[in-house]
C-alpha cells in the first residue's frame, strides 16, 4: 500500500509541503560571542569565512510552509522588514521576489530562484559596528 | 558392284579380305608397284594422322588460351566498371578531416547550448539571483555582486555602499 502511494505520488508529481525560513541577522564581532542560532548552523562556516564576524544573532524571522508556491510573507525586526513573495515553483526551487525595507523605505529589491539545497545570503546595510544579513533557507 | 577406285581405296586401307582381296590383287597389272604405292599411302596416312592430331591439339590449346584471356579481360573490365560505379571516397585524409570537422561542430553546439541554458554563468544547482535593484536616491553609490560558495552550496548577494545605519537598528 505504501509502495503504491509512493508510486502514485511520483507519477503525479506530488511534492510534500516545504518550509522556507527567512531571517534578519545581525553579524558582529564581540568579545564573548553567543552560540549561533540553530537555523544558521548549516551555513555557519560560510557566514564566518565570508563576512568575518564571530557572532550572528537573529533579530527577525519567519517560517513559512509553502503549499502552492505562490504565498507571500514578512519577516520583521523593530526597524527592518523583509517581504518575500513566492512566484511559483520551478525546477528544483522557488522563484521569490524579496524586498528589504527600513521602516517604510525600500532599501533593496531582488528576484531569486531559491534552490532547495542552496541557502541564500544577502549582505545588507552596515548597522553600527555590525552588518545586517538576510538569510533564506528551504528546510 | 564396286568400281575399281573403290576397291583400290579399300585395298589401300586394308579393308579387302577373302576372295575379294584375292581377285583384286590378281587383277592388278603390277602388284609390286601397287604394294609400294600402298606403303606410301600408309606412310602418308600416318603422317597426316599425326600432323592433323597435333594441329587439333594446338587449336584446342589456342582456343582455351583465348577463352582464358577473354575471361580475365572481362573480369578486369567488370572490376573497372565496379570501381567507377562505387569509388572509394573514404580515404584516410578525408576520414581525418571529417572526424575533426564533426568534433568541431559538436563542440560549438555543446558550448552554445550550455551558454543558452545558463546565460548568467550561475550554477543551476545553486540558488540563482535573477536581478537586483537598489534605490539610487537612498543609496546612490551602492553596487551589487553575486558569488557562489560552491563548497558550501551557498549563493551570496553582496552589496556595497548601502546607507549605513546606527546600532539602534540592530534591535529585535
Amino acid at each position: 500500500m505504501t509502495a503504491l502511494a509512493l508510486m502514485m505520488s511520483a507519477v503525479l508529481g506530488v511534492h510534500g509541503a516545504e518550509t522556507v525560513w527567512s531571517g534578519l541577522v545581525i553579524a558582529e564581532n564581540v568579545a564573548q560571542p553567543q552560540q549561533i542560532p540553530g537555523e544558521l548552523t548549516r551555513i555557519e562556516r560560510p557566514l564566518r569565512n565570508l563576512f568575518g564576524y564571530n557572532q550572528f544573532q537573529v533579530i527577525g524571522q519567519s517560517r513559512k510552509t509553502l503549499q502552492t508556491g505562490q504565498e507571500d510573507w514578512l519577516a520583521t525586526s523593530k526597524f527592518f522588514g523583509l517581504h518575500v513573495d513566492a512566484r511559483g515553483e520551478g525546477e528544483g526551487g522557488y522563484v521569490l521576489n524579496l524586498k528589504l525595507y527600513k521602516e517604510k523605505e525600500l532599501l533593496l529589491e531582488t528576484d531569486a530562484k531559491l534552490n532547495k539545497r542552496s541557502p541564500l545570503i544577502i549582505k545588507g546595510p552596515q548597522v553600527g559596528g555590525g552588518q545586517l544579513l538576510l538569510v533564506l533557507v528551504v528546510q | 558392284m564396286k568400281t575399281f577406285e573403290e576397291k583400290w581405296t579399300a585395298w589401300l586401307d586394308g579393308q579387302l579380305t577373302g576372295r575379294e582381296l584375292t581377285e583384286f590383287e590378281a587383277s592388278l597389272p603390277d602388284k609390286d608397284a601397287a604394294e609400294a604405292e600402298k606403303a606410301d599411302a600408309r606412310k602418308l596416312g600416318t603422317l597426316l594422322k599425326r600432323e592433323l592430331g597435333a594441329q587439333t591439339l594446338a587449336n584446342e590449346e589456342f582456343f582455351s588460351h583465348q577463352l582464358r584471356e577473354r575471361i580475365s579481360r572481362e573480369r578486369r573490365t567488370r572490376s573497372r566498371e565496379h570501381n567507377v560505379a562505387f569509388p572509394t571516397w573514404w580515404t584516410i585524409r578525408r576520414l581525418l578531416w571529417t572526424g575533426t570537422a564533426s568534433l568541431a561542430v559538436f563542440l560549438i553546439f555543446a558550448v552554445s547550448v550550455i551558454r543558452d541554458k545558463n546565460p548568467s554563468g550561475q550554477s543551476q544547482y545553486l540558488t540563482q539571483i535573477l536581478n537586483t535593484r537598489v534605490d539610487p536616491v537612498v543609496s546612490p553609490n551602492a553596487t551589487v555582486s553575486i558569488f557562489e560558495a560552491k563548497e558550501d552550496q551557498v549563493t551570496v548577494l553582496w552589496t556595497e555602499g548601502l546607507q549605513s545605519l546606527p546600532s539602534d537598528y540592530a534591535a529585535k
